[in-house]
C-alpha cells in the first residue's frame, strides 16, 4: 500500500494490517412515533456486537488500548457542531468497512442519523495515549487537505514544513493528548487525511491548535475539526 | 459484476497550467497507463463528462470496480504517478446494488 508522505520524527509507519477506519459525523433527525425505539436500538447493538466478533475497533479509545475499551463509544458534539455525533471505528478491511456501515444504517442507524462515512486504510501509528484513560474524555476530529500551495512547493519546501509541523505535533503531546495516528481517506473523499485525538481537556486542544499555528500548519494545509466529549453509543443513539 | 462504484471529480491545480508541454505530456501518459492497468484488471470506466458549467471541479469520472480494494489501488497508483498534486479532486465510493430498507 503506498503512503502519501514519509514517516517523521513523531510518526511511524502502522504495520501493515489493512485496518480501515470508519469516521463518521451524524446529526440526528426527526423521528415519527413508532419509527426508532427499542428494537431498533437493539438491532444496532446487536449489529456492533457482531462487528467486534469480527474485529472491528468501535472507539477511539480501542485503537490506542483494544483490551481497554470494550464499550461502543464516540463523541457528543452538538454542543460545538451542526452535527450531534462523531466518531471512528477501525475495520479490518477497506470491503468490510464500507459493508459495515451498510450493515449498521440497515439495522435502523439510517432511522436515527443522517451520516456523513468517511473510510481509508491506517498510516501511521498511534502516539501516545496510554496514560490514565479516564482523563481523555475529548475527542478531536481533524480533516484535512494538503492545499495547492503544497501542490506547487518543491521537495525541501515540504520537507521543512514537515519538521516545523513535527515540533508542534512533539507539542501536543506533551499536552497529554494521544494521537490515533493518520488515516488516508483521499481515494473515497476530498479530504486527504484524518488525524484523531484523545485530550484531557478543551483547553488542551486549543493550546495545541496555537501551536500548529506558530508552526505554520496550516500554510500548507485546510482542515475541518470537530470537537466533542466522549460518551457509551447506547446513549447517543437513545438520545434526543 | 463490480461491486463498487467510484466516482473522481477533479479540476486542475493552478501550478497544472505553468508546467512546460514536455512535461504535462509525461504526466498525461502516466496517469494513461494507470487508467489501462486499471481496465485490464477489471476496472470498468463509464467515461469522463466536462460538468464546470455546474460544479467547482471540471470533469467527472465514474468507474465500477470489483471491490473497495481495487478502487484503492487505482486510486494509489494515480497518486504515486503524482496526479494528486497536479488536481484538486473528491472521491466517492458506493456500494453497487445496495437497496434503501423500506
Amino acid at each position: 500500500m503506498t503512503l502519501l508522505t514519509e514517516a517523521t520524527d513523531v510518526f511511524a509507519a502502522a504495520e501493515p494490517s489493512g485496518r480501515c477506519v470508519v469516521a463518521f459525523l451524524a446529526k440526528r433527525q426527526p423521528v415519527p412515533a413508532g419509527a426508532f425505539g427499542p428494537p431498533e436500538r437493539e438491532a444496532i447493538a446487536a449489529e456492533f456486537r457482531a462487528l467486534q466478533a469480527e474485529g472491528w475497533r468501535l472507539s477511539v479509545r480501542a485503537m490506542f488500548d483494544p483490551e481497554d475499551a470494550a464499550e461502543p463509544a464516540a463523541f457528543d458534539t452538538g454542543f460545538a457542531h451542526a452535527v450531534d455525533v462523531a466518531g471512528a471505528f477501525e475495520a479490518p478491511s477497506l470491503s468490510g468497512a464500507l459493508a459495515g456501515t451498510v450493515r449498521l444504517e440497515r439495522a435502523g442507524w439510517s432511522r436515527r442519523f443522517a451520516t456523513e462515512w468517511l473510510l481509508g486504510p491506517r498510516e501511521f501509528a498511534t502516539v501516545g495515549g496510554l496514560d490514565d484513560a479516564a482523563r481523555h474524555e475529548w475527542g478531536f476530529l481533524a480533516f484535512w487537505e494538503w492545499n495547492d500551495a503544497w501542490a506547487a512547493a518543491t521537495g525541501p519546501e515540504r520537507r521543512e514544513y514537515d519538521a516545523e509541523c513535527d515540533i508542534a505535533f512533539k507539542g501536543d503531546v506533551a499536552l497529554g493528548i494521544g494521537i490515533a495516528g493518520r488515516h488516508r481517506l483521499d481515494w473515497a473523499s476530498s479530504w486527504h487525511h484524518i488525524g484523531i485525538w484523545e485530550a484531557p481537556s478543551l483547553a488542551a486542544i486549543d493550546l495545541a491548535m496555537r501551536g500548529h499555528e506558530a508552526a505554520a500548519d496550516f500554510k500548507f494545509t485546510t482542515s475541518r475539526h470537530v470537537v466533542g466529549r466522549r460518551r457509551p453509543l447506547a446513549e447517543l443513539v437513545a438520545a434526543d | 459484476m463490480g461491486d463498487c462504484i467510484w466516482i473522481h471529480y477533479a479540476r486542475p491545480r493552478p501550478h497544472w497550467y505553468g508546467l512546460d508541454e514536455s512535461v504535462k505530456r509525461e504526466k498525461l501518459a502516466a496517469w494513461k497507463a494507470v487508467h489501462d492497468s486499471s481496465a485490464r484488471n477489471g476496472g470498468v470506466c463509464h467515461g469522463r463528462f466536462h460538468v464546470r458549467g455546474q460544479h467547482d471541479f471540471e470533469t467527472v469520472e465514474t468507474w465500477r470496480f470489483a471491490d473497495a480494494e481495487a478502487a484503492f489501488r487505482h486510486w494509489a497508483a494515480l497518486s504515486a504517478a503524482g496526479y494528486g498534486v497536479c488536481h484538486a479532486f473528491g472521491n466517492h465510493l458506493r456500494r453497487a446494488g445496495v437497496a434503501p430498507r423500506p
